[in-house]
């Protein structure tokens, strides 16, 4: 039998929930160790492994000098890397102090003792080194995740949706939101998660980031419409993609 | 017998017996007005008094997400052609959507023939319900000529005061009146009702848009390089609520699905989206319809011109679908009328 790759997790700035996504994958998880050989995932085991990974999973955004320096040596010892998680792919909510001066939302979270937490603007992975894959959402779909590793694991491209959410949430036959008197991001973001939100009950708030070429004007015509001001709109928007630069998209 | 009559107070019972012999499908109420095609198992279930479905029917002849075939690569590359099919009834199908499936079934008999389709459209019994009235102002089937019955189902229902006069046009809809023994033969006054409810109808159902059918076509040949076109790409979003509800629309994309072993999997189909810049990208990045006015203007001409020099039909059924959902509110006969004024 031929050796099972070597997979491992890592986490950089985030709530590590993505990462719970996979421990609680229930019976498709065991399915998920007969194909690898976890050797790192902080978050169930206290192993950790010195060689070569053949498959780097990580999550969380990088915020500063010491998280830039893991992600390098990561990335160095992996054959594949996944961004794994809103705030790997895009930034995520980290992204927000983005939109402030540094050392005021330093002030903001450490108080008296800022000057004991260097920090840096929130960047996803894909600003610092090269991601081989892409896994949205807050959290991530664990349909997806599976679909990714299959890939990732076949040596076979994976296509992130570039269409928006309203396909899936179409596809379901969920009641648009809008017409129930509610905003959502669906119309600008892009799919992959079935919908998962608004199939249970919630408002899509655009975690996956925005398609690779909204309609900016369209869409802020359309919330505008519904009653939302220019400033509410782009706080919608930057609840999630406030760390995206231009070349990104 | 080609024609029969139910009593409202045996349409009950109907349900029931059609639920007793396999799936039965109808329109079940969501709430904020809208409805979409659900299994039922009575008829109480259903609102007969229904504006068109989120999806139309289609999603029953072609699903959102459909296997085509398995393969196992373990030894060589072994492929089994898939058809997923269950022995379904669709009741209550309204005249724009019958229309629909019409289409489709003109497209995927056209050839390379689509087997997948034609299997199982096979195992599909179409009971369909006359609109006596406008279901909402988005519709325009009076314009497309659909608001009455043209064929394409098994049984087709029109409400009379105290029963359904019901076409019969199958064997296997002959078969389902005899074998229910709800049916009864028409009478000289159903007849009579049936003509009354189909000249309020002439009343009522009026093209919704000053355009003659026949000259639609021509309208969107000498529009082509229109403003309105640019006007409406700046408004749409992309979001592919227009085609993913259209009746008609059936474009799809395929994909490879791997099993966690890696060396099976299947073949599946997803509906696409002319709509989505992905669409029309080809290698190189190129794309043939980079602009969304582009996109737009392709999905009108695909309803309205390019199927009528192909099967001579429209590819628009007038249910209305495209402006009740689209999330900029560009609208379909709001669209014909621009596009009109701006001719002259």
């Amino acid at each position: 039998m031929m050796e099972r790759p070597k997979v491992a997790f890592f986490d950089l700035s985030c709530c590590e929930g993505c990462q719970l996504q996979v421990a609680n994958l229930g019976e498709e998880l065991l399915d998920v160790l007969g194909l690898i050989d976890l050797v790192e995932f902080r978050e169930v085991m206290s192993e950790t492994w010195e060689g070569r990974y053949d498959v780097a999973i990580v999550e969380g955004s990088v915020v500063n000098e010491e998280s830039e320096q893991r992600l390098r040596e990561i990335r160095r010892r992996s054959d594949l890397l996944i961004a794994y998680g809103s705030c790997a792919t895009i930034g995520g909510v980290n992204g927000m102090k983005n939109r402030k001066p540094l050392p005021e939302v330093q002030q903001e979270v450490y108080g008296e003792r800022a000057d004991w937490f260097p920090t840096d603007r929130t960047r996803p992975l894909h600003q610092l080194v090269k991601v081989d894959y892409f896994i949205h959402g807050c959290p991530i779909h664990p349909q997806e995740f599976i679909k990714v590793l299959k890939s990732a694991l076949a040596g076979l491209p994976y296509q992130v949706p570039d269409y928006a959410v309203c396909v899936e949430c179409k596809f379901n036959e969920n009641v648009c939101l809008y017409d129930k008197g509610v905003t959502c991001l669906g119309p600008v973001t892009r799919a992959g998660c079935n919908a998962w939100c608004v199939n249970n009950g919630n408002v899509c708030y655009g975690c996956r980031g925005l398609v690779s070429n909204p309609n900016r004007a369209g869409a802020e015509e359309v919330l505008r419409e519904h009653g939302l001001d220019a400033g509410l709109i782009a706080n919608k928007m930057l609840m999630y993609n406030a760390a995206m630069e231009p070349c990104d998209e | 017998m080609t024609q029969a009559l139910i009593a409202k107070t045996k349409l009950a019972d109907l349900v029931s017996f059609l639920a007793l012999c396999g799936k039965v499908v109808g329109p079940v109420p969501l709430g904020h007005g809208q409805f979409k095609f659900a299994e039922v198992r009575s008829l109480a279930e259903m609102a007969l008094d229904y504006i068109p479905t989120i999806l139309p029917p289609k999603k029953y002849f072609m699903p959102q997400y459909e296997t085509l075939l398995r393969y196992d690569g373990a030894d060589g590359q072994q492929m089994q052609a898939v058809v997923e099919v269950e022995e379904l009834v669709l009741f209550g199908v309204h005249t724009c959507d019958l229309a629909g499936i019409q289409c489709l079934n003109v497209v995927f008999s056209d050839r390379p023939r689509d087997l997948h389709y034609m299997i199982r459209k096979n195992h599909i019994t179409l009971i369909g319900l006359e609109c006596s009235d406008y279901c909402d102002s988005y519709a325009s089937c009076a314009m497309l000529r659909n608001h009455l019955p043209k064929g394409g189902y098994d049984l087709f229902f029109s409400e009379l005061s105290d029963g359904y006069f019901v076409d019969i046009k199958t064997q296997k809809g002959e078969q389902l009146v005899e074998e229910s023994g709800l049916f009864e033969p028409v009478s000289d006054a159903a007849r009579e009702q049936l003509q009354e409810l189909r000249r309020a109808k002439k009343q009522i159902f009026r093209s919704e848009v000053p355009i003659r059918y026949q000259d639609i076509p021509r309208l969107f040949d000498e529009t082509f390089d229109s403003d309105v076109w640019t006007r409406i790409g700046e408004k749409c979003l992309s979001c592919g609520n227009c085609t993913n509800v259209c009746p008609t629309c059936y474009c799809f994309d395929v994909m490879d699905e791997p099993d966690l072993d890696l060396t099976r999997g299947r073949r599946i189909r997803v509906w696409d989206s002319c709509q989505h810049e992905t669409f029309a990208k080809v290698a190189g990045d190129e794309s043939f319809r980079e602009q969304r006015s582009d996109r737009k203007r392709h999905r009108f001409n695909r309803k309205f011109r390019y199927p009528m020099k192909r099967y001579k039909r429209m590819f628009c059924t007038g249910c209305g679908r495209c402006s009740r959902s689209c999330m900029a509110k560009i609208d379909l006969k709001e669209t014909l009328g621009a596009l009109m004024e701006e001719r002259g």
